[in-house]
């Protein structure tokens, strides 16, 4: 604390960034909870429901629960490969001697690409008349039996609208892993090579559980943002065919602003900011758990 | 499609008849091969569709609709190029997103370094729950404003203007940025400020000339990490924005698709060509603070 602060600088400097914050995060969401009690199509009253909108959602809305599913298949596939494809690369990464700046670089390049373009990009790369990059190569490799319009196949598109999220990120992840790869002190990998440790003894017993913590926060990241993704769905396949890629976070942008049923789509933001908080939560239950084990 | 779904298990071919200490003298092993191709192969995935993207934006419509798509193309055009620009307000589109960024980075640093001053080297009672407070905004999705924000736009008309897009992509970023800045302040010794309030500083005083000059950095790494997410941001933009003149450029890029009944995909791959370039050039210029940004970001978090 600095000696000779006033209040009122206090005040001065908190203020502005508190304003800010309140506007745009925290007063919308006690208004989004109040509007979930409400039934309102934006024009007419607004009418107080209780907890109608709760029962509909969790009782008789199969839509709700079919995106819900299709939620949880989107995160796994997402955590799969920016947490698995991460540690797999960060720790390939540091078995190398040259070369690591340049393969960081490429490995992150996905991640400037905005949304629009990887959506455009993929719907060419599944596209099946003219071929794409998919399905030719599948063909080259004596798979053509697999070839199909992936974003059409009502079994494939779930996997095909995650699979970019995955890919864009990955790079993210594996940095930060990477970074906390390299502060496992060197005597410590050194010993235990001199014990005769494999490499696989080396990485569960050494490596990762050194880098535990981060690993915690990075599996929060990705858990948070997967339950967050939005835009490639929205963009390649608009929860469609039928409602086989519709996730919580499209099924309620859609009640909001194409059904305008602001009162419900309200409901379902709630229902995912409290599935946010809970992974976390079960996140570091599970992890810290195991890590004090 | 990514990276092989294979999770953590990595090839450990190792001969374990060998005494550990000399495996690292010796030419290339099997392990070491290895890993070399998988990454090779890794990095190859991330890498090839981008270049394909540019690839076929100089290819002929016809290659285009009828060769293979692995194919380099026959001949090369930039035909796709000007139609790219025929078709849509790219130039508009552009100088959107720059506004919007522009606008949120400075809401972001600005704001960012005052709270971080204010909990970090002022202090008071409540810091710590203004701290929690804070953290909400890193977990909960931002989904939850749309609505909200929506509805609260369209009373006082900020709907369909900069700082619609700007308030809530400066307000969820907020959060990372005040604790970048928290965390930098730290190594800020305490002496410096004791001894800048002996002679008689203040606050205001001491935060514009040792706080704020210190944080270049710090203010780069923000500045970088953030433009990355609202030059792409595309929720918010499509939520608030309707008319042409305000379009950023991820909306601007939609109208390429099925404008004439039909997509011109090598015209589109065009326009997205030219709209990445920007944030391209200045990650490749910049990438190793960007990275290292990166790194601190989460590895701290």
């Amino acid at each position: 604390m600095l000696p000779n602060r006033s209040r009122l600088s206090v005040l001065v400097f908190l203020l502005p960034p508190l304003l800010l914050y309140c506007v745009a995060v925290l007063f919308p969401i006690v208004q989004s909870l109040f509007l979930s009690f409400f039934s309102w199509n934006g024009i007419s009253d607004m009418e107080f429901v209780g907890l109608a909108n709760y029962v509909r959602m969790l009782t008789a809305d199969d839509i709700f629960w079919r995106s819900f599913f299709n939620a949880l298949g989107y995160l796994a596939i997402c955590l799969v490969l920016q947490l698995g494809g991460a540690l797999l690369v960060a720790s390939l990464l540091t078995s190398m001697r040259r070369g690591r700046e340049l393969i960081k670089t490429l490995y992150l390049l996905p991640a400037v690409i905005s949304t629009v373009a990887i959506a455009f990009l993929f719907v060419r790369i599944y596209s099946i008349e003219p071929v794409g990059l998919l399905n030719q190569l599948l063909h080259w490799i004596g798979l053509g039996a697999l070839e199909r319009p992936w974003l059409s196949d009502i079994n494939t598109v779930l996997t095909a609208v995650s699979a970019p999220e995955g890919w864009r990120f990955t790079g993210l992840y594996m940095l930060i892993i990477y970074a906390a790869l390299l502060s496992v002190p060197q005597e410590l990998e050194e010993a235990a090579r001199l014990d005769g440790a494999s490499r696989w003894q080396l990485f569960t017993k050494i490596r990762f559980p050194h880098i535990m913590p981060v690993w915690i926060t990075t599996t929060i990241m990705a858990t948070t943002y997967g339950l967050r993704g939005f835009d490639i769905p929205y963009l390649m396949t608009n929860g469609g065919p039928g409602q086989s890629s519709e996730l919580l976070t499209t099924y309620m942008y859609k009640t909001a602003f194409s059904s305008t049923d602001f009162g419900y789509a309200s409901t379902i933001a709630v229902f995912i900011v409290v599935e946010c908080l809970v992974a976390v939560g079960l996140i570091l239950f599970l992890l810290k758990r195991k890590a004090d084990a | 499609m990514t990276a092989p779904a294979a999770p953590i298990t990595r090839p450990v071919a190792v001969p374990s008849d060998s005494p550990p200490p000399l495996r690292r003298r010796k030419p290339p092993s099997l392990h070491s091969t290895l890993s070399r191709v998988l990454i090779a192969l890794i990095v190859i995935v991330q890498v090839y569709p981008l270049a394909w993207l540019f690839i076929t934006s100089l290819r002929t419509e016809h290659d285009f609709a009828t060769g293979d798509p692995f194919a380099l193309p026959k001949s090369l055009t930039w035909e796709n190029y000007a139609r790219a620009f025929e078709t849509g307000n790219l130039w508009l589109n552009i100088l959107n997103s720059f506004i919007v960024t522009m606008g949120a980075n400075v809401l972001i640093v600005l704001l960012g370094m005052m709270a971080a001053y204010a909990l970090q080297v002022l202090g008071f009672r409540f810091s710590k729950f203004v701290r929690s407070l804070f953290l909400v905004g890193i977990i909960v999705p931002v989904q939850i404003a749309l609505v909200p924000l929506f509805i609260d736009y369209s009373t006082i008309n900020l709907l369909d203007t900069y700082p619609s897009m700007i308030i809530p992509l400066a307000g969820f970023a907020l959060p990372m940025s005040i604790y970048l800045f928290s965390s930098f302040f730290e190594y800020i010794p305490r002496e410096t400020y004791e001894a800048a309030s002996l002679d008689g500083a203040g606050p205001y005083r001491i935060f514009g000339l040792i706080t704020l000059p210190l944080s270049v950095n710090t203010v780069v790494t923000v500045v970088l990490v953030n433009s990355i997410f609202i030059w792409n941001d595309f929720i918010f933009a499509n939520t608030f924005v309707l008319s042409e003149e305000l379009k950023t450029i991820p909306l601007g890029l939609q109208n390429y698709i099925g404008a004439m009944g039909k997509t011109d995909w090598t015209a589109t791959f065009a326009a997205v060509c030219i709209t990445i370039t920007p944030l391209l050039l200045v990650f490749l210029v910049l990438n190793k603070a960007m990275i290292q940004g990166l790194e601190s970001g989460g590895s701290k978090g």
